[in-house]
C-alpha cells in the first residue's frame, strides 16, 4: 500500500477492506485456560491422595500452590500472547479485565480467609471453593459470549453447576468430604478449563492451516 | 460541499485509521502486515497521524524486542467519523 490520494470510491473500498481484515474472527489460543485447568486438577489430585493416605488436614495448605504458581505464569503467558498477536481488540480488553477482577477478588478472599483462620480461629475456607466454582464459570461464560465460543459457555455452565452444588452444601452445613467433593471439583475444572482449552487450541490450529494454504 | 480531511484522504493513513478504529491497540508489525505497506512508509504516515493528534504511539520493549503500539485518540475518532460522514455526502449514500 502506498501513500497516495484517493477517489471517494477508493476511500470507501479502503475502509471496507481494512474493517474486513480486522474483523477476522480471532479467539486466540487456550493455553492460559489449559495452564489453569491442569494446575488446579494436578494440585487437587495431589491433595486428594495426601488427604486420603495421611488423614491430615495440614495438606490443605497445598491449595495455596494454585494462585502462587498460576498468577505469575498467567502474567508471563498473557504478555507473550499480546506480543505475538500484535493487536488488542475490545473483547480482549473486556475479558482480560473480567479475569483480572476475578483474580484480584479471589486473592483478597484468600487473604481474608487466612486472617479469619489465624486471628479469629474461624474456618471459612469453604467460601474459597464456593467463590472459585461460581466466579470462574461466570467469567468464562461471559468470555464465551464475547468470543462466540460455545465450548467456553458449555464448560462454564458445567463449572457453574458444580459451584451451585458447593454453595448449597456449604449453606446447608453438608461437609465437603474429600472422597466425593474433590473428584467433583476435578470434574468441574476439567469441563470448565481443560476441554475448552483443547477445543480452542484445535480451532486455532485449523484456522492457522486454512490461512496458510 | 465540505472538503474531505486531507490528512485522512490518503490510502495508507486512511487504512491505518480504519484498522485502529476497530481495535483497542495495534502494534507496528500488525499494521504493516494488514496494510501491506513498507516499514519506512508506514513509519512516516504514523508520525503524521500522531503529529495531528489522531493516534497515540507508545514505544516500549516487549521482552527483548522493541514494540510500537498505536491506538486512536478521541480526536482521531471524531475526525474519522466526520470523514466518513463527508464521504457519504460525496457518494450520495
Amino acid at each position: 500500500m502506498e501513500e497516495r490520494k484517493l477517489t471517494e470510491k477508493e476511500s470507501l473500498e479502503v475502509i471496507t477492506a481494512m474493517i474486513a481484515r480486522t474483523k477476522e474472527r480471532y479467539i486466540g489460543n487456550g493455553n492460559i485456560l489449559l495452564m489453569w485447568g491442569y494446575l488446579v486438577v494436578c494440585v487437587t489430585i495431589l491433595l486428594w491422595i495426601m488427604l486420603a493416605t495421611t488423614q491430615q488436614n495440614v495438606w490443605n495448605w497445598l491449595w495455596f500452590a494454585i494462585p502462587l504458581i498460576g498468577f505469575p505464569v498467567t502474567i508471563i503467558m498473557a504478555r507473550k500472547e499480546q506480543r505475538e498477536n500484535g493487536v488488542t481488540t475490545y473483547s480482549d480488553k473486556v475479558t482480560s479485565r473480567l479475569w483480572t477482577i476475578f483474580g484480584i477478588s479471589e486473592l483478597v478472599l484468600m487473604l481474608m480467609c487466612l486472617g479469619f483462620s489465624l486471628f479469629l480461629n474461624i474456618n471459612c475456607w469453604a467460601s474459597m471453593l464456593v467463590y472459585s466454582c461460581i466466579g470462574a464459570p461466570l467469567a468464562e461464560i461471559a468470555q464465551g459470549i464475547f468470543l462466540r465460543e460455545n465450548s467456553l459457555c458449555a464448560g462454564g455452565i458445567v463449572g457453574l453447576a458444580v459451584g451451585l452444588v458447593t454453595l448449597c452444601c456449604v449453606a446447608s452445613g453438608v461437609v465437603l468430604n474429600a472422597n466425593w467433593y474433590l473428584p467433583l471439583f476435578i470434574f468441574g475444572f476439567v469441563c470448565m478449563m481443560i476441554i475448552p482449552g483443547h477445543v480452542i487450541n484445535h480451532k486455532a490450529k485449523v484456522n492457522y492451516k486454512v490461512k496458510n494454504i | 460541499m465540505k472538503e474531505l480531511n486531507p490528512l485522512l484522504h490518503s490510502q495508507l493513513r486512511l487504512a491505518v485509521m480504519s484498522i485502529l478504529m476497530n481495535v483497542e491497540e495495534a502494534d507496528f508489525v500488525y499494521l504493516k502486515e494488514k496494510t501491506e505497506s513498507t516499514a519506512g512508509n508506514l513509519s512516516v504516515q504514523l508520525d503524521k497521524l500522531s503529529s495531528a493528534g489522531y493516534i497515540s504511539i507508545e514505544k516500549g520493549m516487549s521482552g527483548k524486542r522493541p514494540r510500537t503500539a498505536c491506538s486512536v485518540t478521541s480526536e482521531g475518532r471524531k475526525a474519522f467519523e466526520e470523514y466518513v460522514e463527508t464521504l457519504k455526502t460525496y457518494l450520495g449514500i
